[in-house]
């Protein structure tokens, strides 16, 4: 009896929280992202489900330019005028969680029943971790591989099965396809004087021994010189100093570069706009059994500090951490935790990244990540202009990197 | 004879000139796939008409109306701020007006990505951000004011001191003479110089970006840019939007621009 | 009191209450955020002291970090030749297509008015637009050169050190330059034609009268047109960003671009807020020199 009144009462409470739940106001959660709404936006479609889910949340989207996005956080964070929800580049995640202006979600993590962060890959965990304390959650992740235009490999007689797999072999198999009558530059990458031109070189570096810590070293060195010849015998167009991954990888699907190094996120449009047979291949190491290397991208979802409903900010996180499975083929990001995808697109590219991803490390990670990627570029872009060799520029940069890190 | 030679000097001034105009509009009919091709092409082989779609699809019936009311507001702004001022400097001359005319000069340096932090921050203590297009347009008169006095101040120095000597003989107020004959005779100035302010307005971008949150106050410019960016493809599609945006305006300011220049070749003035 | 009431309605207050007025708002929103740059070029500034003025002070410290730049007089003198070419070109192209202009033949007045289009064109599609035609690979002005034969091998205009910023210069004189031909038209519309006419009888030569009449009449605005045109040189910032982001190796950097890599993208907004205030410390130059050749229009 006792207990039969129990689940009444119980029933009535529940039913009166419930009308209480539905009569109040509904909770605006201000979301930010880089996305762009047509292409379809990662986030724009996941707000609207969501909302579907949970009519008594509103989510309203503000698009921030991905090259503003640091000027705008800055000022949002200094006129506590942050979002509750924001997309935050892997490398910038430790800058704003040493600073206070994230939320430490631990807490919630230990009651989700959706995250378990210890499945997430080491690379992405390390983005999100600052002292001790998890700050997003991944959205997804990214890495560097291998392009080329397998067309191209048999009209020069070369084996479209065999992709080069050392950085000589590239360099020479590079060497071969350029043809400057046809306009075709063997290779496309990025040196952009910027985060791009750092997140290009370091696997280079890196799958000769040397990292952001050690770039001087004999190996980034030997890497630095490599692509100095590259730009120098007109291998790769002296604009790829000023251009963009993007930009660069249009003119592979232009057929005006035999292979190109970039990321995932070219699949959608390399489908539409390349018109020839394009594969995919890890990318090359220094020595034939050698560990290879790839940089981590792509982004975390993260909460700041000020919100005013971080319950419903991180429910919003936990949907968005739980589509993993779809991110491969609707939004060309790797997932950032095994899952199973059922039929991925572009199978064998699948295969290729996630392959790639074990060997993906995250540049740094560092709160002072800025400052330390700003001379990697600047010593990257003094060697291609010949302002000075390979090595003093490298030596200069560690000079400054050291100043950062020793502090 | 001298005239048809002087007008084929002159079309091949603007050939060379509106090239890069011409390349707007040749893109906004190339297929995005044709874009990037070498040899490039100088006329489309298959011509895309997306202008309905456009404009439809990326809403800039609301952006333009956005883009206008803050033009119209900067410039109104500006006019009765700067008018009166220009006035002021083109009379009278002594050392505090030279002070004036320096320190307006001297607040016009930095570019818009400069101040825009700053500004943000003062609009926020005090709370304009809530009507983030009267923010914009009270930061853009900033920007465009010293340019109005500067120009409209070169209009009042050719109005001879004696008319509004004489309307003061006749009992004029100061007042008076300068709305009854000062600003009629510099109006072509003031025409010029507005014009050229509205449309620095109208692709005002720095600030939008920065002020307005909400996508329905959006200006023009932003709509642009949310599908410009440095990961783009749809470049017929960017440059359909851009011929929308310019178009009007080229065929408005060429017929303001005749009634301008010839009125004042007319001489109202001297 | 009442005599300060009368001066202000009908007498010389009426001259000052106009020019403080335009003073006063010019001081509300352009003076802030000027003296807030000002401040944090002396102080040190993160992101969260970013929003309110007491931070603690470090003194020259951001300037001293600035001169010891290796990249800061580089930087300082690709401002000065951007500057001076822009300036130099716009001006004497604006000039010459304004006089041009000027001379009466059908339809004179409508192709002036197509010149504006390029002032309209959003900053960003004009930076993507030049872009396209300085694409070393697939862009159309090495195209047009080489099918002239008037060079052999590609030229990479924004990528080449030697050439990015010229080629960033050659985009802003076409931008500046409708800007300058309206105002000169303006003001050679200003000059009344019986002097020519009279001075054409005396038997004076084109070149002499355009020496001796129309660049003496032309002062007051050919120095507002060049102190407007160098601040707004200063304040080009679009076309660095899409075209060749200061690069390769700073080989086309100016300070304004710089400044706001420092701020935005090092996170650096201190030593970012001292090249503005040097920035500023140019235009007071530049402003002081205008001030002066205004007196001599009054004099004359």
């Amino acid at each position: 009896m006792a207990k039969f009144a129990k689940t009444i009462l119980l029933g009535a409470a529940g039913a009166l929280a419930m009308t209480a739940a539905a009569s109040a106001e509904p909770v605006e959660l201000n979301v930010w992202t880089i996305d762009r709404q047509a292409d379809p936006g990662y986030v724009y479609v996941m707000a609207d489900e969501f909302q579907k889910l949970h009519p008594d949340i509103k989510i309203n989207i503000k698009r921030v330019e991905f090259a503003d996005w640091a000027n705008d956080m800055m000022r949002a964070v200094a006129t506590g005028t942050t979002p509750d929800i924001g997309y935050v580049d892997n490398p910038n995640m430790q800058f704003l969680s040493s600073k206070g202006a994230l939320l430490d979600i631990t807490p919630y993590l230990a009651e989700s029943k959706i995250v378990d962060t210890s499945k997430i890959y080491p690379g992405p965990l390390s983005t999100i971790t600052w002292d001790g304390k998890i700050y997003g959650l991944p959205r997804g992740s990214n890495t560097l591989a291998l392009y080329y235009n397998a067309d191209m490999f048999k009209a020069a007689g070369l084996d479209p099965d065999k992709p080069p797999q050392t950085w000589q072999e590239l360099y020479e198999t590079a060497k071969k396809l350029t043809d400057p009558a046809k306009n075709v530059y063997g290779l496309a990458f990025s040196a952009n004087g910027n985060e791009e031109g750092t997140f290009q070189f370091l696997p280079w570096a890196q799958s000769a021994g040397a990292d952001y810590d050690n770039i001087a070293a004999d190996g980034a060195v030997k890497a630095l010189e490599l692509w100095q010849k590259i730009i120098d015998e007109k291998i790769a167009s002296p604009d790829t100093l000023i251009r963009g991954q993007y930009d660069s990888m249009a003119t592979f699907n232009a057929q005006n570069a035999a292979m190109g190094i970039s990321g995932p996120w070219e699949l959608p449009r390399m489908s539409k706009d390349a018109k020839f047979d394009f594969r995919v291949a890890t990318l090359p190491v220094w020595n034939l059994g050698d560990k290879p290397a790839s940089a981590l991208g792509e982004g975390n979802n993260a909460i700041f500090a000020k919100t005013q409903h971080p319950k419903e900010a991180f429910m919003f996180l936990e949907y968005l951490y739980s589509q993993m499975p779809r991110v491969w083929n609707e939004f060309g990001f790797v997932p950032s935790y095994p899952v199973e995808v059922k039929d991925p697109k572009w199978p064998a590219a699948y295969a290729i990244f996630v392959e790639s991803m074990q060997n993906a490390r995250a540049r740094g990670p560092s709160p002072d990540w800025a400052k330390i990627s700003t001379p990697i570029s600047t010593a990257i872009q003094q060697a291609l202009t010949h302002k000075t060799d390979a090595k003093t520029a490298l030596t200069e940069a560690q000079a400054k990197i050291d100043a950062v890190i020793k502090k | 004879m001298k005239r048809y030679v002087l007008l084929a000097i002159a079309l091949c001034f603007l050939a060379i000139y509106l090239f890069p105009l011409y390349w707007m509009y040749l893109t906004a009919f190339k297929p995005s796939s044709e874009t990037f091709t070498y040899p490039p092409k100088f006329w489309p082989d298959d011509p895309q008409f997306n202008f309905a779609k456009v404009f439809v699809e990326k809403k800039m019936d609301t952006y333009l109306w956005n883009s206008l009311l803050i033009a119209t507001g900067t410039t109104a702004l500006a006019a009765f701020f700067g008018t009166g001022c220009a006035y002021a400097l083109a009379r009278v001359r002594n050392v505090w007006m030279d002070i004036v005319l320096f320190l307006i000069l001297m607040m016009q340096v930095l570019p818009p990505s400069l101040m825009a932090t700053p500004i943000f921050v003062l609009f926020n203590q005090i709370g304009l951000i809530t009507t983030p297009r009267f923010a914009v347009v009270l930061a853009q008169t900033a920007k465009v004011l010293p340019l109005y006095i500067v120009l409209c101040r070169t209009s009042f120095m050719q109005i001879p001191k004696e008319l509004e000597e004489a309307a003061r003989v006749d009992g004029a107020s100061r007042i008076a003479a300068f709305f009854r004959i000062i600003v009629p005779l510099a109006r072509n100035g003031i025409l010029v110089t507005s014009v050229l302010i509205f449309l620095q307005s109208f692709g005002e971008y720095v600030y939008s970006r920065t002020m307005i949150s909400q996508e329905e106050l959006q200006t023009a410019t932003v709509g642009l840019m949310n599908f410009m960016g440095p990961n783009t493809t749809d470049w017929n599609g960017i440059m359909t939007y851009a011929v929308i945006y310019v178009t009007p305006i080229v065929l408005v300011f060429m017929l303001l621009q005749r009634k301008i220049v010839s009125g004042l070749t007319a001489g109202a003035l001297k | 009191m009442s005599a300060l009431l009368r001066s202000v309605r009908d007498g010389r207050g009426f001259d000052g209450v106009l020019a403080l007025l335009a003073l006063a708002y010019l001081f509300v929103f352009s003076a802030f955020p000027l003296i807030y740059n000002i401040a944090m070029s002396f102080q040190e500034v993160d992101m969260f002291s970013l929003a309110s003025l007491i931070r603690p002070f470090v003194g020259l410290a951001n300037y001293q970090t600035l001169f010891s730049n290796p990249d800061f007089w580089p930087i300082m003198w690709n401002t000065t030749v951007f500057v001076a070419l822009c300036i130099t070109f716009q001006l004497a192209i604006g000039f010459g297509l304004a006089l041009f202009f000027q001379q009466d033949f059908v339809g004179a007045s409508y192709l002036r008015g197509l010149f504006l289009a390029a002032w309209i064109i959003p900053a960003l599609v004009a930076g993507a637009i030049w872009k396209w035609i300085f694409a070393g690979d697939f862009g159309v002005l090495n195209y047009l050169l080489i099918s002239s034969g008037l060079i052999n091998e590609k030229i990479f205009w924004l990528s080449t050190p030697a050439l990015s910023l010229y080629s960033v210069v050659l985009a802003n004189i076409w931008l500046g330059i409708p800007f300058n031909m309206i105002l000169l038209s303006v003001g050679l519309a200003g000059i009344p034609k019986d002097m020519y006419e009279a001075a054409a009888l005396d038997g004076a030569g084109a070149w002499k009268r355009f020496f001796y009449m129309t660049l003496p009449m032309m002062r007051s605005t050919i120095g507002a047109v060049l102190s407007l045109g160098i601040i707004f040189t200063l304040q080009q910032f679009d076309l660095f960003a899409s075209l060749t982001q200061g690069g390769p190796a700073n080989s086309s950097n100016v300070a304004q671009y710089w400044s706001w890599q420092l701020s935005f993208q090092n996170y650096d907004i201190a030593t970012g807020s001292a090249v503005s205030v040097l920035m500023l410390g140019f235009v007071i130059v530049v402003a002081f020199l205008y001030v002066r050749s205004t007196r001599q229009e009054h004099q004359a």
